[in-house]
């Protein structure tokens, strides 16, 4: 076929735009269309005549997950999913037992009675640096945090501590001191950090005094799984 | 050759032209609001012709990527916006027929016309407007509408079929029960007077502007 004829050219552009060149026919039509300019033309002109033909049919909301799965395909780390959604952060919190060893050494100051679980906190992904240990009295009245180093942080910026269930949004335990210990106000506290109703330990940047919403704003810096 | 088409086809298009240009930079906030625009538009017209609906998800959720990553090549120069992301929907649409061919689509199509039900029926037991609704709606766009005045009954439905259905040329053929190569011609036919009316009436506007030439007023939207 000379598809450089003019007439013909526009008759298989007008059927493929219309949508009844199909299988092979329009295959070789598009394997075509980027070496021969007349064609493209040929189609751009007729995509002008009838594409205005679908401003009539009734626009059909598509349901949300489209759009999640377009951001998931196309920027899968800023995926639309909050963090505590996401089952890949837990399991990328792997080398928490060598970590905890670590951890208990310094954390063995004060001997209590009932041993502490000990949670470190690293950054999320694969052989992410500890940063943090939390530590649960045995009982679980106290929970006591403090950085393996101090963390350098911007004035405008304060650390949140988040207890997060193994379903559903994270709970605030409150802002901890990047430089220092703090002791988690009793208040805060439930039966439920150690009943099972946490499944981890979240550190997120948040601004100064905490999240204003009251569920987490910023990234998360440092995780780690609970284990009882 | 743009001045055809339907009146608001235009303008919805220009406001998506910015849109689509940042897009094209790697601006997701205005590829966002272009979604947030057009995903509506684009699935309907989707779902006409792939009419599984988990199918059609598919399909919207590659034709936006697609977008995102072809929207730095749009060339507004060209091409209005709106017109350019119609048409990768509906091949992409028309693409996935492809490998779903073997299953029975159209419910309608196959019901036995000579039945007493008239076409009525069908119409009702359907939600959505039939193809030929759908022409006659695209009326309100003038010049369209005018040309499409000048196709027959059976090369406008055989259009209409084609075009909105994405049925193929066998398909309609067995929709209107006809022979293949005559429903063949009437397509053929069809968009040919079509393109030749459009032409006519844009070459005309250039010529004498503002020739009055029909009962629903002017030709190609020139003068207000």
């Amino acid at each position: 076929m000379d598809y450089a004829k003019d007439s013909l050219a526009d008759a298989l552009a007008a059927q493929y735009v219309a949508g009844t060149l199909r299988g092979r026919a329009k295959r070789r039509f598009e394997g075509l269309l980027s070496a021969h300019p007349a064609l493209r033309h040929a189609v751009r002109a007729w995509q002008d005549r009838l594409m205005p033909l679908t401003g009539v049919v009734a626009p059909v909301a598509p349901p949300a997950s489209v759009w999640r799965g377009i951001e998931q395909q196309l920027w899968p780390k800023a995926a639309a999913a909050p963090w505590w959604q996401r089952l890949g952060l837990w399991r990328a919190l792997s080398g928490v037992a060598a970590a905890a060893a670590v951890a208990l050494a310094v954390l063995m100051v004060n001997p209590v009675v009932q041993p502490p679980v000990v949670v470190v906190l690293q950054s999320p992904g694969a052989g992410g640096a500890a940063a943090f240990v939390a530590s649960l009295s045995g009982d679980g009245r106290a929970l006591v945090t403090r950085p393996l180093q101090p963390v350098a942080l911007q004035a405008d910026h304060a650390l949140e501590l988040w207890a997060v269930p193994p379903q559903g949004a994270p709970r605030s335990l409150g802002v901890i001191s990047a430089n220092g210990t703090t002791i988690v106000p009793r208040g805060k506290l439930d039966k439920s950090l150690l009943k099972g109703d946490t499944a981890a330990l979240a550190v997120t940047l948040e601004p100064p005094g905490g999240s204003p919403s009251g569920a987490p704003t910023g990234p998360v810096l440092w995780a780690g799984k609970l284990t009882l | 050759m743009t001045v055809t088409k339907s009146d608001d086809w235009p303008q919805r298009s220009k406001e998506l032209g910015a849109l689509l240009a940042r897009a094209g930079l790697g601006d997701r906030r205005a590829f966002a609001a272009l979604y947030e625009r057009t995903s509506g538009h684009l699935f309907a017209v989707v779902l006409r012709i792939q009419r599984d609906r988990a199918l059609a998800e598919e399909l919207l959720q590659d034709i936006f990527v697609n977008v995102w990553k072809a929207a730095a090549g749009f060339d507004a120069a060209q091409s209005q916006p709106l017109t350019w992301l119609t048409s990768i929907a509906r091949n992409r649409a028309i693409d996935s027929l492809r490998r779903a061919q073997a299953q029975p689509r159209l419910v309608s199509a196959s019901r036995d016309e000579d039945d007493d039900g008239p076409d009525q029926t069908e119409a009702l037991a359907d939600e959505s407007p039939g193809p030929l609704d759908l022409l006659s709606r695209a009326s309100d766009a003038r010049l369209l509408s005018l040309c499409m005045e000048g196709l027959s009954a059976q090369q406008r439905q055989s259009v209409a079929l084609a075009f909105y259905d994405g049925l193929s040329h066998a398909e309609v053929a067995e929709h209107l029960r006809q022979p293949l190569g005559t429903v063949k011609s009437w397509v053929r036919r069809g968009l040919t007077t079509l393109k030749t009316c459009l032409e006519r009436a844009v070459h005309r506007d250039e010529g004498e502007a503002g020739a009055p030439s029909s009962s629903r007023g002017s030709l190609a939207g020139g003068e207000a």
